[in-house]
């Protein structure tokens, strides 16, 4: 892979495609029904969403005992509740109280030493266990010790925090992640996270299409000509082609080009005095683990890393940032974006640090009005499949892990 | 944080003359026409720049701007977490800056050009 990563400065590249690395892809165009089809996202509901890990958290965000978040998922007409226990143990619960189901805790977040419902004031320990019932005498043979809290499976990697509705677990988050979780090693997402600026927002369109759209650079060079007009294209790569691209079972990522020549605008500049910027101003050789861009190229901006099903981490050199795209119907998504950096100490990094939330948010303001036009015209029968170039070989691999899960053309 | 209009700012004196009340610190008085930029959340910020005319957010550019190396080795001094009022209305400032410079260096209009509707992406932080 290394001796190709070598060519992306070349406009017409050197003959060689990544597809010839995997053939078992093909390279015919790719179905769009899928984007739109109810019964598709009935299955994904179904054979996805209801299976594998997913990611809904760092641990900064409940790093107490009593500490609680609560993640409603949608998509299975659920709610997690995630709790630090007395313990220090972190655990998930279905966020469902056993008397009469009523959802147990209505806020996002907080602090507490038990859980009260409001309903009829049955009450819960940190660990789920029932532990008191009003009026207990008037029930019939309850067994308190038999309704606690549903648990809910949840795992750690790296600080993120996974659950999975699955009863039964089919796999370790370890064995879920596999090579992918083994190529971050090492990557210091402790240091990263101290600060966390993220935004959501609901949008128009399939989860699919947001995903589609942020695991390829070809828009780059049209969609963000404004925007960042030299920071992911030179001239020795117009169309930003990568500089590696890895395809594991489920998972995926693409090393991103970046241009040395770029020039920053004069408040960029500034800000990049005073810490790193979501744009890489500095491309001096990085101290980052051997699997952060892993052919170690010199003209590197970030990783993508496409975490099936739903999550990104992409990783820079003093930043990181993550989405997850979230399904609420066939056709919208709630989409949540967070960037991390290092804690400021100054107001100078505390300033660095706004511009490059601040470029990022506006880059992303021309990826979503996009994402939401496309799927307005979706539905219109005027297209049937979507044509993938070379580049984009990480939505056609997508493609490939949603069918292996899904079956719709089995 | 509470941010005073201009209007605001003005109290009479006892001769019924208008004194400003400054709000940022002394070395940075010249900055104070714009100090109804210093906003004390992005959200705030972001709404501040797109309902501004391009000729409001260059005047604010255009001053703030040169003074940025001054400005950041002022603020350097104290920490980010106990800066005295003034202090922290200057370093708002400065986030509007990184708000409106995408602005006056990339799309040259206030907003992103066939961008989406900047309410709809909520921001969770500050
Ligand atoms: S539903 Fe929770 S106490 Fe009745
Ligand atoms: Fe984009």
């Amino acid at each position: 892979m290394a001796a190709v990563a070598k060519e992306h400065g070349s406009a017409t590249g050197n003959g060689k495609r990544w597809h010839d690395q995997h053939p078992e892809l093909g390279t015919a165009p790719v179905p769009i029904e899928p984007y739109i089809s109810q019964e598709y996202f009935n299955l994904e509901r179904e054979r996805i969403f209801r299976k594998v890990w997913l990611n809904v958290g760092r641990e900064e965000e409940i790093p107490q005992p009593g500490n609680y978040l609560v993640k409603d998922l949608p998509v299975c007409g659920a709610s997690i509740l995630l709790v630090r226990g007395k313990d220090g143990r972190l655990r998930a619960f279905h966020n469902v109280c056993s008397h009469r189901s009523n959802k147990l805790v209505w806020d996002q977040r907080g602090s507490c030493q038990m859980f009260a419902c409001k309903f009829h004031g049955w009450t819960y320990g940190l660990n789920g266990q029932l532990t008191f019932v009003p009026d207990e005498e008037s029930f019939f043979d309850l067994k308190k010790g038999e309704l606690g809290l549903t648990p809910v499976a949840a795992d750690v990697w790296e600080g993120f925090i996974f659950i999975n509705l699955d009863p039964q677990p089919q796999e370790s988050l370890k064995e879920y992640l596999g090579e992918m979780g083994e190529s971050l090693q090492g990557y210091p997402f402790a240091e990263y996270s101290a600060t966390c600026y993220r935004w959501t927002t609901e949008l128009h369109a399939n989860w699919k299409i947001l995903k589609d759209a942020f695991q390829e650079a070809y828009h780059v060079a049209f969609l963000h000509k404004r925007s960042i007009p030299d920071s992911f294209t030179g001239k020795n790569n117009p169309f930003s082609h990568g500089l590696d691209y890895r395809l594991y079972p489920r998972h995926r990522k693409m090393a991103v080009y970046g241009n040395m020549e770029h020039q920053p605008t004069p408040v960029e500049k500034m800000a990049f005095q005073f810490g790193s910027l979501v744009i890489r101003n500095d491309f001096s050789l990085s101290n980052l683990p051997p699997g952060v861009n892993p052919t170690k190229d010199p003209s590197w901006a970030l990783d993508l890393n496409v975490i099936f099903p739903n999550f990104f981490v992409d990783v820079s050199e003093g930043t990181y940032f993550t989405y997850n795209m979230w399904p609420l119907a066939v056709d919208r998504t709630l989409w949540e974006v967070r960037t991390y950096y290092p804690q400021p100490k100054t107001a100078g990094q505390r300033f660095s640090q706004e511009y490059s939330k601040v470029i990022f948010r506006d880059v992303i303001m021309e990826d979503c009005s996009t994402l939401e036009q496309t799927q307005s015209v979706l539905a219109s029968g005027a297209k049937s499949h979507f044509v993938l170039q070379d580049q984009e070989i990480l939505i056609r691999h997508d493609h490939r892990v949603h069918e292996d899960f899904v079956g719709f053309y089995r | 944080m509470e941010i005073e209009t201009e209007k605001e700012m003005e109290i009479e004196t006892e001769k019924g003359e208008p004194m400003a009340e400054h709000v940022l610190p002394e070395t940075f008085r010249d900055l104070e026409p714009f100090a109804g930029w210093a906003l004390a959340t992005e959200k705030e910020r972001n709404q501040k720049r797109l309902a501004s005319t391009m000729a409001e957010i260059q005047s604010f550019y255009d001053a703030i701007l040169p003074r940025m190396e001054a400005v950041i080795a002022y603020l350097n001094q104290f920490p980010l977490d106990a800066m005295p009022a003034d202090a922290q209305r200057l370093l708002s400032l400065t986030f509007s800056l990184a708000e409106v410079s995408t602005a006056v260096e990339l799309f040259k209009q206030p907003g992103v050009i066939d961008g989406y509707d900047a309410t709809r992406f909520v921001p969770v932080h500050k």
